[in-house]
């Protein structure tokens, strides 16, 4: 007997005309480890609410078909039960925590299901030790990292010691390393625990390997439903984005088998590429000057950031000595892990924060001693989360809002913005009521309706999918193409590869790597996109598809490499 | 700067107790800084607070409390004389004010004024000692079983309150941004601004707390009666300091029924030592009031005791 059986399962929010999930029927089976992608809006989260009972007992709305969970009716069941039996991991881990300490927040559903002490002390005990909690066990979970509040939220789920784990994109708010660590943890409790595992995820290069099964989601149905290999060659063949590089790239080729991870895409490529070519596409691409900043340098400076000292008053020194001169029109990406300085930098350039030392220059201003509203009516700040901006009635009024703060009379900007992100439709909208990729789209319009000379976005794909992420990169690309001025703060590596021109790295305040994105990301072995690493020593210089695309197939032989080595792959 | 007021786990001794003997020890005091008025017994356990904050290292945060406790009593001393008439011995003769009438300043309001200053600096140590030595979620756990629903709101809020602020200072760094000027315009602009910005803060919130309350719901909340997660031991110690507070509140009520800790300011200002039962009382009620320290000493030099505490 299957773990879950789907029959006919349709569902529709209280008041919505279309179906989040339309007809779906599936099976999953006991320790299955099920991956489920698709785009904003295709119902990846109305699904796994519904496998965790949460449609529509939560949510209220309408619902037709069945959800059974070991044969039982999963809406019979009780909710006691349901949460004994079905753990479920959401998306924002400051949106889950509900305790002023660690212990107690994985006591809570404990607690609920009305456990003895003794029990309770037991559970707590063994998921602290396996989830090495130990050190914060104590702590204030105001006061916790991202990473380490998801950590809690997993662990707290895992202590009611459920049969299947739905984890609706656990990683989505996480730095890079921080989501590693997740991911780690759930393959843990899939291989040695033998958890049933249904995830939700975006960036699908870390965990497509991962799965045995992926469910691929369009308009509410399954588009897709297969082992990760078949899926990544059906998406790429119907232009599916959702499929990440190195499976994208070989999925493009005839090969038998799809490689998912670096290391087996590195051995197809070898095998592929005969020692001769690979010494000729290593030259070509050192040719083709791969490793060269792009910027030209008789450009004027739009950010120029010279010897900039900073320390919070706590005593905390956040920026060291950092020299950084961004041109007009360039595309500038800033890299590095959580607490390098990122952030402070971008507020030391929009004028919020004062440098100790040195100067800060913006559009030929000086932030540093004249504070932000030098610059303000000039510079497009998107911080990392959209909502900041919307408390309007409508979509149209965001817009107004922000002209009228700096005294525009003119408000054609306002069709022009409405149009070009495709928002002209919600003009009488309130913002509040769309999608989290709309409201990042209105977001962005509130700011760039002044027609800014830079632009500034903090994070802007956390969270995001692959084609809303594809649409925001070109976008930015042509805006830098008439002169504007792009700076994005990410952790976003691909995205950095594919539509940055310029990388800085930092590293505990200072900045550590900057130049062209091939001279920074060509170097590094960790800041490096999925492609980039394959291609690291077999043929320098590729970190994107279309680069990859270009310089590798021509020479490669597809048909022999095959069938020399069918049976790379795990 | 305000992290060293509230409670930091330091793993010392006076740290280990269960919330319920803490709060019982802590009453006993409070109780007592507002029953008694003879200055030598309220110098005392101002001395012993000081001893106790010491024990749990908290001089640091103390000093925030003696600063302010330190200009309120000073405060006291100069308005109590000039609005009590009732001491007998005139100091100095001002003049007669609109409503107050003669200005004679009298010793015994004086007196008066800095030992209601005394007081109040024992009162403050006393919630100084409080957020040193108990974990406040611990108290809160104490109160569950009680008034589960009530506590969990309480955590929630105390959760919550750091994002919040977090939060609302980078809604306005976005709104400055945006163009708004937080610091021009008249009060009435100015409302109408921040009240935009709590509007956006009120909207994030709300949409939030449909957040919690799924992953709430998700974790079986509301699905039948909660039991409480206790995590603190009841241990001999415990019942030492509960056993002794309670002896020391005993001793008191004994001592003033019989006239020790009380103190007469008025006409004229009583004698500090009345009689010998005046230090004696003094001395039982500091000898219980103590026992948490001696605990402490005995758990750091006495294998002995700290085997059977």
């Amino acid at each position: 007997m299957p773990l879950y059986k789907v029959e006919n399962l349709t569902y529709y929010y209280p008041e919505a005309e279309k179906a989040a999930l339309n007809n779906i029927s599936m099976e999953i089976e006991d320790g299955e480890f099920v991956l489920v992608a698709g785009g904003s809006g295709s119902g990846k989260s109305s699904l796994a609410r519904a496998l965790a009972g949460l449609i529509p007992d939560f949510y209220g709305g309408r619902i037709g078909g069945k959800v059974y969970f070991q044969g039982r009716d999963i809406r019979a069941m009780d909710r006691g039960k349901l949460a004994r039996e079905i753990g479920m991991v959401f998306q924002d881990p400051e949106k889950q925590i509900v305790q002023t300490h660690v212990e107690a927040e994985i006591a809570f559903g404990l607690e609920n299901l009305g456990l003895d002490n003794e029990e309770m002390l037991r559970r707590v005990a063994e998921v602290v030790c396996f989830m090495d909690l130990e050190k914060i066990r104590g702590a204030f979970t105001a006061n916790l990292s991202g990473g380490q509040k998801q950590k809690l939220a997993l662990a707290s789920v895992l202590a009611m010691q459920p049969r299947a784990l739905v984890l609706d994109e656990p990683t989505s708010q996480l730095d890079p390393v921080a989501a590693e660590d997740i991911l780690n943890l759930v393959k843990r409790l899939n291989e040695e625990m033998g958890f049933t595992v249904i995830m939700i995820e975006q960036r699908l290069e870390r965990c497509l390997h991962l799965a045995d099964r992926v469910l691929i989601m369009e308009k509410g149905g399954i588009a897709y439903d297969g082992n990760a290999r078949e899926v990544a060659r059906s998406a790429i063949k119907s232009g599916m984005p959702f499929v990440p590089p190195v499976a994208r790239f070989f999925a493009g080729l005839e090969v038998p088998s799809v490689p998912l991870t670096v290391k087996d895409g590195r051995k197809m490529l070898r095998s592929f590429i005969s020692n001769k070519n690979h010494g000729e596409e290593k030259q070509d691409v050192l040719r083709h000057g791969g490793g060269l900043s792009t910027h030209a340098p008789e450009q004027k400076s739009a950010v120029r950031l010279k010897n900039l000292w900073f320390t919070y008053p706590g005593g905390q020194e956040v920026l060291k000595d950092v020299n950084i001169d961004i041109k007009e029109g360039e595309f500038v990406a800033i890299l590095g892990e959580n607490g390098a300085g990122k952030s402070t930098m971008l507020r030391q350039l929009t004028g919020l924060l004062r440098p100790d030392r040195g100067t800060v220059e913006v559009l030929g201003k000086d932030v540093g001693r004249n504070g932000y509203k030098e610059i303000r009516r000039h510079t497009a700040y998107l911080s990392q989360n959209p909502n900041d901006y919307l408390f309007q009635d409508t979509v149209e009024d965001e817009l107004l809002f922000t002209l009228k703060n700096f005294g525009f009379k003119d408000k054609s900007a306002v069709d022009e913005m409405l149009e070009r992100f495709h928002l002209a439709r919600y003009r009488r909208v309130n913002p509040r009521d769309l999608s989290s990729g709309e409201r990042q789209r209105v977001a962005l319009a509130s700011v760039l309706v002044m027609s800014p000379g830079l632009i500034i976005l903090d994070e802007p794909t956390r969270g995001v999918d692959f084609r809303l992420k594809a649409e925001l990169g070109r976008f930015l690309q042509q805006e830098t193409a008439k002169g504007r001025t792009v700076i994005v703060v990410t952790h976003d590596v691909e995205f950095a590869a594919e539509y940055a021109a310029r990388v800085v790295m930092m590293f505990s305040g200072r900045v550590v790597s900057d130049g062209g994105k091939h001279e920074v990301l060509g170097k590094s072995v960790f800041y490096s996109p999925q492609l980039g690493k394959m291609c690291r020593g077999i043929c320098d210089g590729v970190l994107t598809f279309s680069e990859a695309r270009d310089r590798i197939y021509p020479l490669v032989t597809v048909g022999t490499a095959a069938g020399e080595d069918p049976g790379v792959m795990m | 700067m305000f992290d060293k007021l509230y409670y930091q786990d330091k793993g010392l001794f006076l740290q280990s107790f269960h919330p319920a003997a803490v709060l019982a020890y802590l009453f006993v005091l409070l109780l007592l800084s507002l029953l008694y008025d003879n200055p030598i017994y309220l110098l005392s356990l101002l001395l012993l607070l000081a001893m106790l904050i010491r024990g749990v290292d908290g001089f640091e945060a103390w000093e925030g409390f003696l600063k302010a406790g330190v200009f309120l009593m000073l405060v006291v001393m100069v308005v109590n004389p000039l609005v009590i008439r009732a001491g007998a011995t005139i100091i100095w003769h001002g003049p007669v004010l609109p409503f107050l009438g003669r200005l004679d300043i009298s010793m015994e309001a004086m007196y008066f004024g800095a030992v209601a200053g005394l007081r109040l600096l024992v009162i403050m140590s006393v919630f100084c000692l409080y957020n040193l030595m108990v974990n406040p979620d611990n108290v809160l756990n104490l109160f569950s079983r009680a008034a589960g629903k009530s506590v969990l709101m309480v955590a929630l809020a105390a959760r919550m309150f750091p994002a919040m602020v977090r939060d609302l200072k980078r809604i306005k760094e976005v709104m400055q941004l945006r163009g708004v000027d937080f610091e021009e315009g008249g009060l009435w602009e100015r409302v109408k601004k921040y009240s935009g910005l709590y509007n956006v803060m009120l909207l994030s919130s709300l949409e939030d707390s449909m957040e919690i309350a799924e992953s709430m719901q998700a974790r079986a909340y509301g699905s039948g009666r909660r039991s409480v997660y206790s995590r603190d031991l009841l241990r001999p110690r415990d019942y030492l300091n509960m056993g002794a507070s309670l002896l020391a509140l005993s001793a008191a009520a004994w001592g003033l029924h019989n006239g020790c800790g009380r103190y007469t300011f008025y006409p004229v200002a009583d004698t500090l030592i009345r009689d010998s039962s005046t230090p004696a009382a003094l001395v039982v009620v500091l000898f219980y009031l103590f026992v948490p320290l001696i605990l402490s000493e005995g758990w750091k030099y006495c294998r002995y005791i700290k085997s059977k505490i």
